[in-house]
């Protein structure tokens, strides 16, 4: 039982069929109206053989996508959501939701109509990020979440955000490897007197090893560039679904790794004594090569 | 405006004939030398800097956070400090060992100098370049780079040593330039890779296997041509 969270997600499985993706736009449309009615009723009455239960957590995954923003603040236009839904039943709906380094729970209400349930859910308040979250869900026909998020506080950023989410089960795999097309990638913001072409990009070496599963050698990494190094070391906490805060690693594993998760917010007592060794062996390179790559010494 | 004489002969070490003919000619190598003095000491302030990071002694900072694997053995570690800490006294060198003016004014200075050199560069900062060389970065080539340099360095300087023992000023001399220009590889290379870096930004060892190189058979090529120069 060292794990016993992996455990819980290993239990979680399909109950549903495929999304339909038609159906669940219209449902965005017509969204706005049917939260805002829903806000403070009571949760309507239905009938408990027809109802459906959530068996256990139910993971949504897919992008938060800006819709109102402020251009000035350096807002970040798309983050890669999770969405965890830990209960949903008699009208009561509770979770939490990961993204970008920031995990908060939720709770709130939901009315069913026909075999559609629309859900408000608001975040506690008391962190500046917080704000209502308001989707539509069919378990019976599609598996995915179509609605907005709308933050309290409306200096933030980004202000407003809309999401498209698909049910997904989360396991941890030391296999899994980086995509191919991650070389090439150009790393946020690393220099901002730079701009996009001149910028520091990933190269082939982010992916010869895969860090989870391979032994690291210092002759396999001293030649590398700082980026890969650093990507390279991130891929661990994202094969664990670390949820990250830095943008520039965020960009990378929400952009180009479609397996990628963000479930939790600290993985350090998951990983394996392995990736803990390489980890040191990466953080070593990569300090040095911040500290001397392009100063007068070695 | 005249510049005094001693002034010109204080600076003129490489430049050896010091029966200068015209004054534009006096100064302009004026200029030149203190030119060359004033590079040479920002770049030894600079190694002064990468001194002082193993102050106080710690195996965990710096070049040595990336040698984890040879701190442990005891004889990596002594000699990585005994060169680190030696061999910026080779530096001071320059300063002094190669003006005229004080050989023959003050030639106590250039005697005294010369022992710091030369205990420096056989007995403490040579061997241990030796031994660091054997695990240099970057595999066989930049091993065998840093060894050749640690060999040739205490080699010139021991042949300086013998020459001045008989009395063979000329001798001397040479194998003093070829000693010095190892010596100031420690600017070269960090100065190439420097360079190097901000023009074509390759990956870290390439530069490294690169420097090994450069950064010191440059020198003693220029070293020789200067003695050629010498010699006419």
């Amino acid at each position: 039982m060292k794990r016993p969270f992996f455990l819980l997600v290993l239990t979680a499985f399909f109950l549903f069929s495929c999304a339909n993706e038609k159906e669940s736009t219209q449902q965005a449309a017509s969204l706005s109206e049917t939260s805002e009615e829903t806000t403070d009723k009571p949760p309507a009455p239905f009938e408990s053989e027809s109802d459906f239960r959530l068996q256990a957590i139910s993971y949504f995954v897919g992008d938060f996508d800006a819709l109102k923003y402020d251009e000035h603040k350096a807002p970040s236009f798309s983050n890669k959501i999770t969405i965890a839904l830990e209960y949903f039943e008699d009208g009561i709906v509770k979770g939490h939701s990961v993204v970008a380094g920031n995990s908060r729970p939720f709770s709130g209400v939901y009315v069913k109509k026909d075999e559609e349930y629309t859900v408000r859910v608001a975040e506690p308040g008391d962190d500046r990020y917080d704000g209502v979250f308001s989707f539509i869900w069919n378990p019976y026909y599609s598996t995915g979440l179509v609605g907005t998020w709308v933050a309290n506080d409306t200096n933030l950023a980004v202000s407003e955000r809309e999401f498209h989410l698909k049910k997904r089960t989360f396991e941890y795999d030391p296999n899994q490897e980086l995509p191919e097309d991650i070389s090439w990638a150009s790393l946020y913001n690393t220099d901002p007197n730079l701009d996009e072409m001149e910028g520091e990009f990933l190269t082939e070496d982010v992916y010869a090893f895969n860090p989870s599963k391979d032994r690291l050698k210092k002759e396999d990494i001293e030649n590398m560039y700082k980026g890969d190094l650093e990507i390279m070391r991130n891929s661990i906490y994202a094969r664990h679904g670390y949820s990250f805060k830095n943008r520039k690693v965020r960009y990378i594993f929400d952009r180009y790794v479609d397996c990628y998760m963000p479930l939790v917010t600290d993985v350090r007592s998951m990983l394996t004594s392995l990736e803990k060794e390489n980890i040191d062996l990466l953080k070593r390179y990569e300090a040095h090569a911040e500290a001397y790559y392009d100063s007068f010494g070695r | 405006m005249p510049v005094p004489n001693e002034a010109i002969d204080c600076f003129s070490f490489y430049f050896g004939n010091y029966s200068v003919k015209s004054t534009k000619l006096q100064i302009t190598r004026f200029l030149l030398l203190s030119l060359l003095l004033a590079v040479f000491a920002y770049f030894c302030w600079l190694m002064l800097g990468i001194t002082l990071q193993y102050l106080p002694l710690d195996t965990d900072v710096a070049f040595l956070r990336i040698k984890q694997d040879y701190i442990g053995y005891w004889h990596y570690q002594v000699a990585f400090f005994v060169h680190v800490y030696s061999a910026i006294f080779c530096l001071l060198a320059g300063f002094t060992q190669f003006s005229g003016w004080i050989r023959r004014k003050y030639a106590k200075v250039h005697r005294m100098g010369g022992w710091v050199y030369v205990v420096t560069v056989v007995l403490l900062a040579g061997p241990s370049g030796l031994v660091i060389g054997v695990y240099a970065n970057g595999g066989l080539s930049s091993q065998i780079a840093f060894c050749l340099l640690a060999v040739l360095w205490v080699y010139t300087t021991i042949m300086a040593v013998r020459a001045i023992k008989n009395r063979n000023y000329r001798q001397h001399r040479f194998f003093m330039i070829r000693s010095f220009a190892l010596a100031l590889s420690a600017i070269t290379l960090r100065a190439w890779k420097f360079g190097l870096v901000a023009l074509f930004h390759p990956k870290p060892m390439d530069v490294y296997l690169i420097v090994a190189w450069l950064g010191w058979v440059l020198n003693l090529l220029i070293a020789e041509l200067i003695i050629l120069k010498l010699k006419q």
